[in-house]
């Protein structure tokens, strides 16, 4: 067999894509460290160490076949998806049909209209870490069109405590230069013209839980 | 890199219990590890493979701060599309919880009996985080009037943020018996389901609007937790599982999810679960006692121990030994025969059950 050359033939899955376009919003004060010790500290009475290790790391996300999604927010457009057999459609996208009987059919992407209504909603006091500033959240569950699924994001310009199920909703974009190409590039408002219906017991107690988050919101730096 | 700085950390425990050379692996299924180890060790000795398997869980949630700690555990949501919007665990839940109190016509005093029943629970438990650190009874004013964390859930509907661990000894009967064979409980019915990993997805999905009816499980109920306590009945013979069951250790994650696996449980419906709430059936003199050893709210939540430390609690009641674990007989639930456990992740996107029962 010595001197035999085999060539293997492989199908090609997809081709390396070539990124030309790029575009960095790093914050200046994010830098990447990868692992260092950076400092500890010792009790009183010399018997127990802490150790502080710090690592910051930068990971890239592939977004593959859901890619249309996320360029189409930075053009200010909503991509879902829908199954060219049965018609379901979604925002979020799903890339595959979710009916065993469409046999994982791969689907079409669609622009969806920038309107929406309220599915389930809550009032956020408190949240992770890069969010506490902008607390108090109205964050809602939203169905797009006539997407099968709802989508989570943020209800602007209302009073938090007059937030209704079922409430029509636009769809409002960053100013094009600030967006990422994330889903917080968007968030939702009421419709033009929309009125709160009037203060009733439960707005009443919303209003209440929320008013000390603004105060707490002012003493942060 | 999250709470843990050791990838593998349970390479170094193994080697330090001495034992070297046996096999070892992580299971690892966000809140729902600890069920899902059992879950694993338990199907391991049914199928006559192993003999005596250790399960250990552990976390270690204080080695960040608590904001950027829940940010670590929002990271097990879909972070493509949830995590940004000001979202974590507490938000995306009382979003769910909110639509299911409507549509059940349960109300906020209703679930915080709840946050105050398991903290109490846990003032008779001295290894609880509540009693070791706030250590106080707490009424359901005091839970209405804790602060907002995301309508309609506060302060005391949430669960604890945990530095702990748990281990557990599950092997055969035989083994058992040889070993301790006055107080040994048996695993009699084990059920794992799934759900999508982000709740909005649950509207219409096919995975259970084929399995069940159209518009199940919505955003509101756990349908993971249905199916697998449907597994666990079946396997352990229980038809009525609000009369054949005394007690259980379940995720309270929240106060209002607490109401929603009752319901998922099967020991409600949705006419009949805020009565359920209101009779308090489910405290100490209530005819099904939940987390009587505090839950995620009293005793703590450290994520990978969790769904073991219930089981640890479920284990004490069967065996007789709450008087000598807890600190009075208080919360001791009286001849208990037959418990649940229950482990919980995601938004309810990992979800087992498990029937334990005493030993004979
Ligand atoms: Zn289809």
């Amino acid at each position: 067999m010595s001197g035999q050359q085999i060539i293997k033939k492989k199908k090609k899955f997809a081709d390396e894509p070539n990124f030309t376009e790029k575009k960095t919003y790093r914050p200046n004060d994010v830098k990447e460290t990868g692992l260092a010790f950076v400092g500890h500290e010792i009790s009183d009475d010399g018997k127990v160490m802490n150790q502080f290790l710090h690592y910051d790391q930068l990971y890239t996300i592939r977004h593959g076949w859901n890619s249309p999604f996320f360029k189409g927010l930075l053009d200010g457009k909503i991509m879902g998806t829908y199954c060219p057999i049965c018609n379901d459609t979604w925002v979020p996208a799903r890339t595959h049909c979710w009916r065993l009987n469409c046999n994982l059919e791969h689907t079409k992407w669609v622009e969806m209209p920038l309107t929406a209504k309220v599915h389930t909603w809550t009032v956020a006091g408190w949240s992770g870490r890069s969010s506490l500033k902008r607390l108090p959240i109205v964050l809602i569950y939203a169905i797009i069109g006539d997407s099968k699924v709802a989508i989570a994001n943020e209800l602007h310009k209302i009073k938090p405590w007059d937030v209704e199920f079922g409430m029509p909703l636009k769809i409002v974009f960053k100013p094009k230069e600030e967006r990422i190409g994330a889903v917080t590039d968007f968030h939702f408002e009421p419709i033009d013209n929309w009125k709160p219906s009037p203060m009733n017991k439960e707005k009443e107690r919303i209003k209440k839980l929320v008013e000390p988050v603004y105060e707490w919101v002012k003493t942060m730096k | 890199m999250h709470f843990g700085h050791q990838l593998a950390p349970e390479w170094i425990i193994h080697d330090h219990l001495g034992l070297v050379g046996l096999p070892h692996f992580r299971v690892e299924n966000g809140g729902n590890t600890g069920g899902s180890a059992l879950y694993a060790a338990a199907l391991s000795v049914m199928s006559g493979h192993h003999d005596v398997i250790g399960i250990v869980g552990w976390e270690t949630m204080d080695s960040v701060s608590q904001s950027q700690g829940a940010e670590f555990i929002a990271m097990a949501s879909d972070i493509r599309y949830e995590l940004m919007v000001g979202g974590i665990y507490p938000i995306y839940y009382a979003a769910m919880a909110n639509k299911w109190m409507k549509d059940n016509k349960v109300k906020e005093e209703d679930v915080a009996s709840i946050g105050a029943k398991n903290r109490n629970n846990a003032m008779d438990n001295p290894k609880a985080q509540w009693y070791r650190n706030e250590h106080k009874y707490i009424t359901v004013d005091d839970v209405m009037n804790s602060r907002l964390i995301s309508y309609p859930i506060k302060k005391y509907d949430c669960c604890l943020m945990t530095r702990g661990v748990a281990f557990l000894l599950v092997c055969s009967e035989e083994y058992a018996k040889k070993v301790n064979p006055d107080g040994y409980c048996t695993i009699d019915g084990n059920g794992l389901s799934s759900c999508t990993i982000r709740a909005g997805d649950r509207l219409n999905n096919p995975g259970w609007t084929e399995r069940y009816e159209p518009n199940y499980p919505e955003m509101t109920e756990f349908g993971a937790c249905r199916n697998s306590a449907e597994q666990a009945y079946k396997m352990a013979g229980i038809k009525n599982p609000k009369k054949e069951i005394d007690f259980g250790e379940i995720h309270d994650a929240f106060s209002t999810s607490e109401a929603q696996i009752y319901k998922a449980l099967g020991l409600a419906d949705e006419n009949t679960i805020a009565q359920f709430l209101r009779d308090e059936s489910t405290h100490m003199h209530g005819q099904i006692p939940m987390n009587p050893g505090g839950g995620l709210m009293g005793y703590g939540h450290p994520v990978g121990a969790t769904g073991i430390m219930s089981t640890i609690e479920c284990f004490y009641q069967l065996s007789g030994m709450i008087p000598k674990k807890h600190l009075s007989k208080k919360t001791e639930v009286a001849d208990a025969e037959c418990g649940i456990v229950n482990s919980h992740a995601g938004t309810g996107t990992s979800i087992s059950n498990f029937i334990l029962r005493r030993g004979k």
